[in-house]
This record gives structure tokens, C-alpha cells and sequence, in this order.
């Protein structure tokens, strides 16, 4: 009887044990708290690291300054004068600096600026979300144009000898002004008769310039592209194209942003894919400037790591007349300086 | 009969005994029953949400809701979308061609489903039928586009589980309780900053109503999917 209970008691003891091992394995291998990841196989994972990465030989330029602190939470955009001046738009100023980096002077703002251009006589042309006003030099505003409308969206504005070119992204539309102020007229606008597309902004970026040849350049950031516009609202050509590749423009909407160089070569901004690429007046691809792993911390593997700092890299890019070019980094906000290293072909 | 004074010992300690467990009891059900109602009261009053601010759709929310199909969904600010041809949200980032070949979709479940609006613009819709909340079209979308696909919790599918687990395995703390009359943390338009540095949250019924009329401007000449 008691050897019967004993071994009753063995095994009721072996079972319970048994028991308490199962449930300690199960507990120790259960992920509650998510580290082991999602466990979703390879098709589940958006890595565009290798895109991000490019080929050594075709990185042109190198830093060749220290990063000038331009001490905003968020900049948006840059130009340089005739004199190398590097002003910085952000937050509810803009800001002087010189190459070194020293702080030159501020001009502050009730309302943000979203784009600034300084004319060859020395005026600030800054363009706010809807509506122009002209500076001096010394800070003085010297005039303030109509406003565009609740709907316009300011991204760029450029100022050629007679005329002031707006860009509206809102609307999605050039405005050109003369140089007090009076609308002239409108470029861009979606016309079949006259072989013009319309501009597709999906975001608000939306640059332009006035080129050496005389012609208007305008992104068309949803067709990947660079357009050439008469003054007078004439498409005349346009270059640029959707690819992955360094070559291309890649993403929904890019370029972003674009400035040129005294050699007439084009200077791109990419976001997502945040790279900074040279083209020549054709539109060819020369070279880069600087990839993802050159501009985004940790390099090319983070491009898929979003957050609010993804939306916030729309770099913008200024060049002087030496052929030094400085790109606005939105994300940590401050101004790289890069200088071309190999011999131009 | 004399009385056993043991007898009256015993009914007297069991009269003690019933009394003391008694008032136990009735304390251990007077508190268990103030735990239940106010965790009750906190489970109809709140809700489970995803903070799209927050969120890097890792993925866990595909894998770890206690329901085999997910209650997370990806959702779709139709306003602060650029309805672009090129959607980096429904293309892989290397498409072979820009149609809606699976081959080329970014959606391993072909959830998002593609339309032609009027052109270059094309809408783009999620079918939650074959949604898994993954996340992968939310990485493609905030990386290149808008940001104007995220993940929420759809509260017609949603447990209300008092401890979520997918917000125990959330690696971002994206998860938070919101009132249950306002069960979405929904993402704005707001076209000066639409880069994604200030964005504040509607109501669902109203962000349709942006939605509609951001529609309807965008396409004001002549096409309407209202």
C-alpha cells in the first residue's frame, strides 16, 4: 500500500515538474516585448540601403569646411550673393554668414520665410507663404507685393534683370513680376495648344532659376524633370528622367531643389533618396556631389528608417562663383561645404 | 444531559471562524468588485491607437495582435496625397515598369490598389481585406512621398485587450490609450508645413471632409471621385 502511494507520489511529483518546465521554456521564448522582431519573412522588409549607395568614382566633390551651425530648428532654404554671403532662411529669420561660418547678422521676421534670392543690387527678395517683400541690405523693407492668394504656397523666387519669378507651389505655378511689383504673368500652366504639361507637385518643393542662356529653369518635381520656359511662358526643352539609379531622379517628386553653376552645370537636391548630383546644361549626369552616406547620419542604411527626419530632408543647395557649392542639410540644419576634387572633363 | 464544553467550545470558535472569513470574504469581493468597475469603466472609455508621429511600422503590429488576421490597418490621408504617378508607397523601389503588375508592387499582400484619375495623377486605395498592417507601403510612403500612408487600429476589428500586446511589442511606444468618441490619431494637411514637422490630428469625420474637398480642388478641372 505505501509502495503504491510512493509511487503514485513520483509521478504526480515528475508530472508537476514536467509541468514547470514546459511553462518555463514557453515563458523564457515568448516575445512580448517585440525585440525578436515581427518575425515576417524577407517580402515584409523595405530596405533600399543599396540604392543609397554609390560607386566611389563618381563622387566629384568632398567636404572641404567645417558644417556652419545655423542654429534654426528648421531651415529652409539658402542662397549666396555676389560677394560669397551665405544667407539661411529658418524659423522666423534669415541669417548671414560668411564661408567660415561666423554669424554676420539676422534679420528676424514676424512670419517664416520660405524662400529668399539677393539681387546683383545688393535687395533681399524673400518670399514668404503667400506674398513678396524687398529688403535692403542694411534690413529695410522696401516694399511688400500683393498677396497671392490663401491657396499659394511660396517655394522658390529668382531675379533676373527686369523681372522676379515666384514660385507657387500651391497653386502650381509660376508668377512673374516686374520689378515693382506688377504681375507680368503666368508660366506653367497646364496648355495642350501649346505642348505644356502642367506642373505635378506632390509636396511643397518647387524650385526654380534664371540660367545664363537666358531661359527660366523650372522643376517639374512629379515628372522628374527640369524644364526651360521662355519669360514669356514658352516651353522650349526640358531634361531629367525616373530611376533608381544615380542618374536618375528617384522617388514620387524630385528634384527638390537646384541651383547653377557659373559653367552652366546643374546642381540637383534629392529627397527619400537624399542625394546631390551634377548635370550638365543638356541635362547629362556628370557626377555627384554627395550620396546618403555622405549626408545622412549612419549613411545609406538609414534612408528606410523614417521619421519626422525623412520629411524633413528636402536639402537645399546654393552655389558661389567659385564653384564651391553648399547644401542646406534640413534634417540637422547646417551648411555643408563641398569643393570639386576631380578635374572637370 | 450536561452539555459538552468541548461541543460549545467547537460551535463557538466556528462562529468566530465563519465570522472572521466572512468579513474576509465580503472585503475581498468588495475590492475585487471595485477593480472590475474601474477597469471596465477604463476599457469602454479608452481605446488602443497608433501615433503616426511616432510609429516606424516595424512590423510588429502584422505579428503580434492576438487576433490571426490584425486589427491594424494601413489608412490613407487621401489630402496630403500627391496622387502621383510614381508612388513610392505602391512601387517598389526599383519598379521594372510603372504599371500595376504584381512584379512591381511594393505591397506583398497587392493591397493597395491603383487607379487613373486624369492624368499624371492616379488615387491610390487600401483593400483591407488583404491589408496585414506590415507597414512596408508606410516606409515607402514617408521616405519618398508625404507620409500620407500610416497604420491605425480599426476598432471594428480591435479586442480593446486591457493589455495590447501588440503595444507591449511596439518598439517606438507608438501605442497609447485615446477616448473611445475619438478612437483615430489621424494625420492633417497643413500645406506650408507638409513637410512633416507640425502635424496635428482630426476627427475621422473630419478629416473625410478634407479629404473631399482637397479632392476636389486638386482635380478642379473637370474629374470628380467623390
Amino acid at each position: 500500500m505505501n509502495r503504491r502511494l510512493g509511487t503514485t507520489n513520483i509521478k504526480i511529483l515528475v508530472a508537476v515538474l514536467v509541468a514547470i518546465a514546459i511553462a518555463v521554456v514557453a515563458i523564457v521564448r515568448l516575445d512580448t516585448t517585440g525585440k525578436k522582431g515581427s518575425g515576417l519573412g524577407e517580402e515584409f522588409i523595405y530596405d533600399v540601403g543599396d540604392l543609397g549607395k554609390i560607386d566611389p568614382n563618381l563622387i566629384l566633390y568632398k567636404e572641404s569646411a567645417p558644417a556652419i551651425i545655423t542654429g534654426f530648428t528648421n531651415s529652409r532654404a539658402i542662397a549666396v550673393d555676389s560677394k560669397g554671403t551665405i544667407h539661411i532662411a529658418g524659423d522666423k529669420a534669415i541669417r548671414k554668414f560668411a564661408e567660415s561660418g561666423n554669424l554676420l547678422g539676422e534679420l528676424k521676421f514676424a512670419d517664416m520665410p520660405r524662400c529668399l534670392t539677393v539681387a546683383d543690387d545688393g535687395k533681399f527678395y524673400i518670399a514668404f507663404k503667400e506674398h513678396v517683400e524687398i529688403y535692403d541690405g542694411q534690413g529695410k523693407r522696401l516694399a511688400t507685393w500683393q498677396s497671392l492668394g490663401d491657396d499659394a504656397v511660396l517655394t522658390s523666387i529668382a531675379v533676373s534683370k527686369n523681372d522676379v519669378f515666384v514660385a507657387d507651389a500651391g497653386n502650381r505655378i509660376v508668377h512673374r513680376f516686374d520689378k515693382t511689383g506688377k504681375l507680368s504673368n503666368r508660366i506653367g500652366a497646364k496648355d495642350k495648344d501649346k505642348n505644356i504639361p502642367g506642373f505635378v507637385i506632390p509636396s511643397p518643393h518647387f524650385d526654380l532659376a534664371v540660367a545664363p542662356d537666358g531661359l527660366l529653369r523650372v522643376v517639374n518635381p512629379g515628372n522628374h524633370r527640369i524644364e526651360a520656359y521662355t519669360f514669356d511662358g514658352d516651353l522650349e526643352f526640358w531634361w531629367g528622367q525616373f530611376s533608381a539609379g544615380v542618374q536618375g531622379f528617384c522617388g514620387c517628386c524630385n528634384p527638390v531643389n537646384f541651383a547653377i553653376l557659373q559653367d552652366e552645370n546643374f546642381v540637383t537636391c534629392e529627397k527619400g533618396l537624399i542625394r546631390v548630383k551634377i548635370y550638365d546644361p543638356d541635362g547629362a549626369f556628370v557626377g555627384v556631389v554627395a550620396g546618403p552616406e555622405q549626408l545622412v547620419e549612419g549613411g545609406a542604411s538609414r534612408v528606410s528608417e523614417f521619421g519626422p527626419a525623412s520629411q524633413a530632408g528636402a536639402f537645399d543647395v546654393a552655389v558661389n562663383t567659385s564653384g564651391r557649392i553648399f547644401v542646406l542639410d534640413t534634417i540637422k540644419n547646417v551648411v555643408r561645404t563641398f569643393t570639386r576634387t576631380s578635374p572637370k572633363k | 444531559m450536561s452539555k459538552n464544553p468541548e461541543q460549545e467550545q467547537t460551535r463557538r470558535q466556528m462562529l468566530i471562524a465563519a465570522l472572521r472569513y466572512g468579513t474576509l470574504g465580503l472585503l475581498g469581493a468588495t475590492g475585487g468588485a471595485a477593480v472590475f468597475a474601474g477597469k471596465k469603466k477604463n476599457t469602454q472609455n479608452t481605446v488602443w491607437q497608433i501615433d503616426p508621429e511616432i510609429c516606424i511600422a516595424c512590423g510588429n503590429c502584422a505579428t503580434y495582435c492576438v487576433l490571426e488576421e490584425s486589427a491594424v490597418k494601413c489608412v490613407h490621408t487621401y489630402a496630403m496625397c500627391g496622387y502621383c504617378r510614381i508612388c513610392f508607397g505602391f512601387f517598389g523601389p526599383e519598379p521594372a515598369d510603372i504599371n500595376e503588375g504584381a512584379e512591381n508592387q511594393l505591397c506583398p499582400t497587392g493591397a493597395i490598389k491603383r487607379t487613373f484619375v486624369e492624368d499624371p495623377y492616379y488615387e491610390y486605395t487600401i483593400d483591407e481585406s488583404l491589408c496585414m498592417g506590415c507597414g512596408k507601403c508606410v516606409k515607402g510612403c514617408s521616405t519618398f512621398g508625404n507620409g500620407a500612408l500610416f497604420l491605425q487600429v480599426r476598432h471594428d476589428r480591435c479586442l480593446n485587450c486591457n493589455e495590447c500586446s501588440i503595444a507591449a511589442a511596439c518598439p517606438s511606444g507608438a501605442y497609447k490609450r485615446v477616448p473611445a468618441d475619438k478612437p483615430y490619431l489621424l494625420k492633417r494637411v497643413d500645406p506650408v508645413r507638409n513637410s512633416g514637422t507640425d502635424k496635428t490630428y482630426l476627427s475621422k469625420k473630419e478629416g473625410e471632409k478634407r479629404k473631399i474637398s482637397n479632392r476636389a480642388k486638386r482635380f478642379s478641372n473637370g474629374v470628380d471621385h467623390v
